[in-house]
């Protein structure tokens, strides 16, 4: 019995050994160790093993049967690696990969359009709107502008049948806030669409967007409009921006500015590029929605604040360097796809 | 405005300024330099030479040889291409190394083969007219090899901006004026030609009438007989020139100068063309003016006009009339300097679209203390070069009205509006006396101001505080960094929704367009046809004044936009065509009402993919994945129930997407015929939604479920079933049965055999997965098989169904 469990042993051996591929392993573990295999036999012998001997023939027999499952696995474990290396090789892991369904793009203006809002909404500022068809008292009266300031006529601005006109500006939504807060601050900024009868060219378009800010509260000085403004620019154009403030006029803030912000050109001098208008919210804007609101939470007297404005269109076009202000309404993809 | 620094240094001294120091000066005092171009040329390198001797270039027809005297001994070899000159004439010659305004160096080389040692010069060459057609030929008097810019005095004419509140600054004396406050320096020269010592009388009706008090509240007349109409000195050729004014006549040039000087804009009437005296009245409606350059003006009684007894003369303030002007046999003359009302001077100007250098100060305002200062220096200008005799004393209709008067400045307040704890009462002071403000009184808190009768622009105290941080400056201003806590509002909240809306899209392969807010009507109706979903049929906004007729009418919907940009990349070749825009639409509600609401519309046609070696043409796009791409934006959470809309041209398959009873929007398929109009090769999908609508469904954060516990069993089903029955009836017979332990219904295949082999083809087959499980305990097979066979007989008894085997 020893002997013929050590003879099996040699055997099982040299079959594994030889077994080449998976299914040969098989057919090998079924003719030593399947029901009505080799070992299986030898083992069913154990009964007419004399007593004495049985400690031994029994140890024997296992040793074999651990022999041959290791082997089993051990040369399984092999043609599996084999098998996981092959299933990897020959590819060409320098081949593009599958697109999907493809790249998409958000529109440069509405990337430029995010990068503002979300600054300045770090900055503490919310977001407020109004309409676009716009009542001549918000676009202009409300804003300190002269009943026969040239910006009103027709030539200009566009009107709809029953004297409503198309906002010229965002800085109506200033008033639209004002008449409705309840209380102070006033901290907004308002993105959105403004229209002025432009013909259609490389730098104009009748319809273009804006980005309005106004903040109101007591003793807000000029520090806080400088520091807040340079500190968005220097945000959006990196911090070492040189930013300047240039004395100038609008109807609505008093004093007023234009911001420029020095930027490189290739192969030339830094520029200054004019990028906002800023200034004092104007007394008589203030007195204007006190009497529209018919409270005093805007008295001039008691109250200053701050206001500016910028186009996104004109800062998509620098950050960008844009040539054409068409692009941005035309969606070619060929320039959609370069943001 | 064009200003010639040479004209401005008459008044100041600025030699100590360069130019890019003199523009900073004007930026940072509200002044914008929108340009600054060099006239003549300021260097030695460019002298008067004489042509000895011209030969034809042996090489070239159009050139010829020159040798050139310009002082240096031996004449100097040219080649040159001009053909206007003579042996013998003067002409302007850049020597090498010399540069020519716009930076063109010159240098020794060959024309041709031949040796050129220099350049002759144009006008235009030089900076100094617009003449390029030939060599400037100089006077025969001109000294060979005297440096050019002693005979042609540099200057360098500056482009101003000057903002709409500061009319004072329209004149080079006024900008003088500005400059000497911001700098220091003195005025010097005719500064004080404002002020003056003519006599006046008031005129007599028959003189003078003002009928229109409010427009003209002032009007003063000077009579000059025996004056000489010639062309002007050359001085004041040259002063007009500078800053790119045509010379006239000696007459017409000194109102100008005036002009160009005081900012003072006057009128000279031949006085043989007068009948009567002058009349400022209101024009009668229909009355016609043929204006100086010629355009027939029909009047309105809005307008002003300078009139004679029997007929309108002028419009006043705006232009003179043809009929009246000075000629060249005028001998007698009425000089006119007036105030006019700036709105009616606006109002007609922009009417009849004449924009002349009067209107343009006339509009903004002029100072009405000048104007009799101004009378005096233009008679006497006059006089001097054209002769004649004034009349003793300057007539007068009416009086000048007052502008300006004294404005109380608050110390704390112009410090707190400036920012700068440091600022002081005497330093706010000296800025504002530099700026020719005088102090009436000052105690702590308040001081009184005179303010100088040109600056019409300073009103109020706040108009002080500007004054005062221009010129200070935000340099001095402390950057302060301090915010308020912004409380979130409606708007964030719909903005951070469609911006969530726009990222999931591009993640998607969608681009995001942006198309114009003013279309046409036949943009309108050639995309939207008859304008689809019940709901969103309403009018377009038309636009009273239209810039095009492309341009007519705000948008009611994305569409027609999404749809051009479509049919523009199909143009350019573009095949994938996934494109969003999120943006405003305008509706015509009853009454003149409007509404505004965003939409997000998207359109889906083409390669489901971009072609790649994976595939080379995948598979092109369908109604249910534009859907599929909707289902995804909305969520799971989300059903979107699609119900068709009759009647709908110019689309296939439009559809109302509901949620309940919440209108979401609609979706398309564009018409075949108008997707091969924009010559698409594969069909065109659209859809138009709400995101008001979308962000409604979102209700608070989701609530956590139980994950299941027990598991469930699933029976697959096979429905055949007619054409025409859809997949919503289904599930609605389905969910009708309220069999509680169903708890999913997966549709998985949908079968139809167009051969009619292995199904009629008036029939199709649904398969669904039905899931089962109960919450609270595993269920036994049995217990599935009762409640699925009972949904089955349910079923087959509410719809024209036979279960498949």
């Amino acid at each position: 019995m020893l002997s013929d469990l050590t003879s099996l042993h040699t055997e099982a051996l040299a079959a594994l050994e030889a077994a080449s591929d998976e299914s040969a392993l098989e057919a090998l573990r079924i003719d030593f160790l399947g029901k009505k295999g080799k070992l299986t036999a030898l083992s069913s012998g154990m009964k007419d093993v004399p007593p004495d001997l049985k400690k031994d023939v029994g140890a024997k027999l296992n040793e074999v049967r651990t022999a041959i499952t290791d082997g089993i696995t051990s040369r399984q474990l092999a043609f599996q690696a084999t098998k996981d290396a092959a299933s990897v090789s020959g590819l060409d892991i320098t081949l593009p990969g599958r697109p999907g369904l493809g790249i998409g793009s958000l529109h440069p203006l509405t990337q430029i359009r995010h990068l503002a809002i979300t600054t300045l909404r770090r900055m503490g500022f919310a977001l407020a709107e109004g309409p676009e068809v716009e009542t001549e008292w918000h676009c202009f009266d409300a804003l300190n502008t002269p009943a026969d300031h040239p910006a009103r006529n027709e030539s200009d601005t566009f009107y709809l049948n029953d004297g409503r006109l198309l906002r010229t500006h965002t800085s109506s939504v200033q008033i639209r806030t004002m008449e409705s807060a309840k209380e102070l601050p006033v901290r907004i900024i308002a993105p959105g669409a403004a229209y002025r009868r432009d013909e259609i060219d490389a730098t104009h378009l009748s319809v273009f967007n804006q980005l309005e800010g106004l903040y109101v509260d007591k003793d807000v000085s000029l520090a806080d409009l400088k520091g807040t403004l340079e500190y968005f620019f220097r945000e959006i154009f990196g911090p070492k921006t040189a930013v300047r403030f240039r004395p100038h006029f609008f109807p609505f803030t008093e004093p007023s500015f234009e911001i420029d912000v020095k930027l490189e050109a290739k192969g030339k001098e830094d520029r200054w590029i004019e990028i906002a208008g800023c200034g004092m919210v104007d007394p008589a804007v203030f007195e204007a929605v006190s009497q529209s609101r018919k409270d005093t939470l805007f008295d001039p007297t008691e109250i200053t604040g701050f206001a500016f404005g910028l186009g996104l269109d004109r800062l998509a076009m620098i950050l960008h360097g844009i040539t054409d202000i068409r692009h941005l309404i035309e969606n070619d993809l060929r320039f959609l796809r370069q943001f | 405005m064009q200003v010639s620094l040479s004209w401005l240094q008459t008044h100041i001294d600025l030699s100590h300024y360069t130019i890019p120091q003199l523009s900073d000066l004007l930026t940072f005092a509200g002044i914008e330099v929108e340009g600054i171009e060099q006239k003549g040329v300021n260097t030695d390198l460019i002298v008067v030479g004489q042509i000895k001797d011209s030969i034809q270039h042996p090489d070239a027809e159009k050139l010829s040889v020159c040798q050139v005297d310009v002082g240096q001994g031996s004449d100097r070899q040219i080649v040159c291409g001009a053909k206007n000159f003579k042996v013998g004439d003067k002409v302007p010659v850049a020597l090498p190394g010399a540069e020519l305004p716009g930076g063109f160096q010159i240098k020794e080389g060959k024309l041709r083969g031949i040796a050129s040692l220099g350049m002759m010069c144009s006008g235009r060459e030089l900076g100094l007219t617009d003449d390029h057609s030939g060599l400037l030929i100089l006077d025969t008097t001109a000294p060979i090899g005297k440096p050019f810019r002693e005979l042609v005095e540099p200057d360098v004419l500056l482009d101003l901006e000057i903002t709409p509140n500061r009319s004072d600054l329209l004149s080079h004396l006024g900008l003088a004026r500005e400059l000497a406050a911001l700098t220091g320096l003195p005025l010097k020269g005719e500064a004080h030609h404002v002020e003056t010592d003519l006599q006046t009388r008031p005129a007599t009706p028959a003189e003078i009438r003002i009928d229109a008090p409010e427009a003209c509240p002032l009007y003063i007349a000077r009579t000059i007989r025996g004056v000489k109409v010639a062309p002007s000195p050359e001085w004041l050729q040259k002063r007009l020139h500078s800053i790119g004014l045509r010379p006239i006549n000696n007459l017409v040039d000194i109102t100008n100068y005036i002009l160009m000087e005081m900012g003072q804009p006057l009128h000279a009437f031949d006085l043989a063309k007068l009948d009567g005296g002058i009349v400022v009245r209101h024009a009668i409606e229909g009355e016609t003016l043929v204006a100086l350059d010629g355009q027939n003006c029909a009047l309105l009684h809005d307008d002003l006009v300078i009139a004679d007894q029997t007929k309108p003369l002028a419009i006043a303030g705006v232009m003179g009339g043809e009929e009246s002007g000075v000629t060249d046999t005028t001998t007698d003359i009425l000089l006119e300097v007036a105030y006019f009302q700036p709105s009616g001077i606006r109002r007609t100007s922009r009417r009849l679209s004449i924009h002349s250098d009067s209107s343009y100060r006339f509009e903004r305002g002029v100072d009405p203390k000048q104007a009799l200062g101004a009378a005096d220096a233009a008679t006497r200008l006059i006089l001097a070069i054209a002769g004649g005799k004034a009349e003793d004393l300057a007539v007068v209709a009416g009086t000048a009205p007052t502008l300006v008067q004294n404005i109380e400045l608050d110390e704390t307040r112009a410090r707190r509006l400036l920012g700068i704890p440091s600022f002081t009462a005497d330093e706010g002071h000296a800025i504002l006396e530099k700026l020719g403000l005088i102090k009436q009184t000052a105690n702590e808190h308040t001081s009184h101001w005179q303010i100088p009768s040109y600056r019409i622009d300073l009103q109020r105290p706040v108009d002080l505080i500007e004054e005062l941080a221009r010129v200070i400056g935000l340099d001095r201003v402390p950057a302060n960094f301090r915010a308020a806590f912004a409380a979130t509002d409606t708007a964030d909240r719909a903005y951070d929704h469609l911006m969530s809306l726009r990222s999931a899209l591009a993640n998607r392969g969608f681009h995001e367009a942006q198309t114009l807010r003013l279309i046409s009507t036949t943009q309108l109706s050639g995309a939207l046809g008859a304008i689809p979903a019940k709901g969103l049929d309403t009018a377009a906004v038309p636009v009273k004044n239209p810039l095009s007729e492309d341009h007519t009418h705000l948008r009611p919907s994305i569409v027609p936009g999404l749809l051009a940009t479509a049919a523009l990349n199909i143009r350019q070749g573009a095949t994938q065509l996934r494109f969003f825009e999120a943006g405003r639409v305008f509706l015509a509600l009853p009454k003149n009402n409007t509404r505004e609401e965003e939409r997000l519309a998207i359109l889906l046609s083409g390669p489901i993919a971009p072609s790649s070696w994976h595939a080379r043409e995948p598979q092109p796009a369908s109604l249910y994945d534009l859907l599929g791409v909707i289902e995804n934006l909305v969520g799971s959470a989300v059903t979107i129930e699609p119900k068709p809309i009759e009647n709908t041209p110019g689309f296939l398959l439009t559809s109302e997407l509901r949620n309940g009873n919440r209108n979401l929007g609609w979706i398309a398929q564009l018409h075949p015929a108008r997707a091969r109009d924009i010559d698409a090769r594969h069909p065109i999908y659209i859809a138009e939604l709400l995101p008001s609508a979308l962000r409604q469904l979102q209700s608070g954060p989701a609530k956590f479920e139980d994950l299941p516990r027990f598991p469930a069993i699933s029976r697959d089903i096979a429905l055949e079933c007619p054409q025409d029955l859809t997949h919503a009836q289904v599930l609605a017979a389905l969910e009708k049965a309220k069999q509680p332990l169903l708890q999913k219904i997966d549709l998985f295949d949908q079968f139809r055999d167009p051969t009619g082999q292995k199904l009629p083809t008036d029939r199709k087959s649904l398969a669904y997965t039905l899931t089962y499980r109960a919450p609270d305990r595993t269920l036994e097979t049995a217990e599935v098989d009762t409640a699925h066979q009972t949904l089955l007989t349910t079923l087959e008894k509410a719809l024209p169904v036979t279960l498949r085997k």
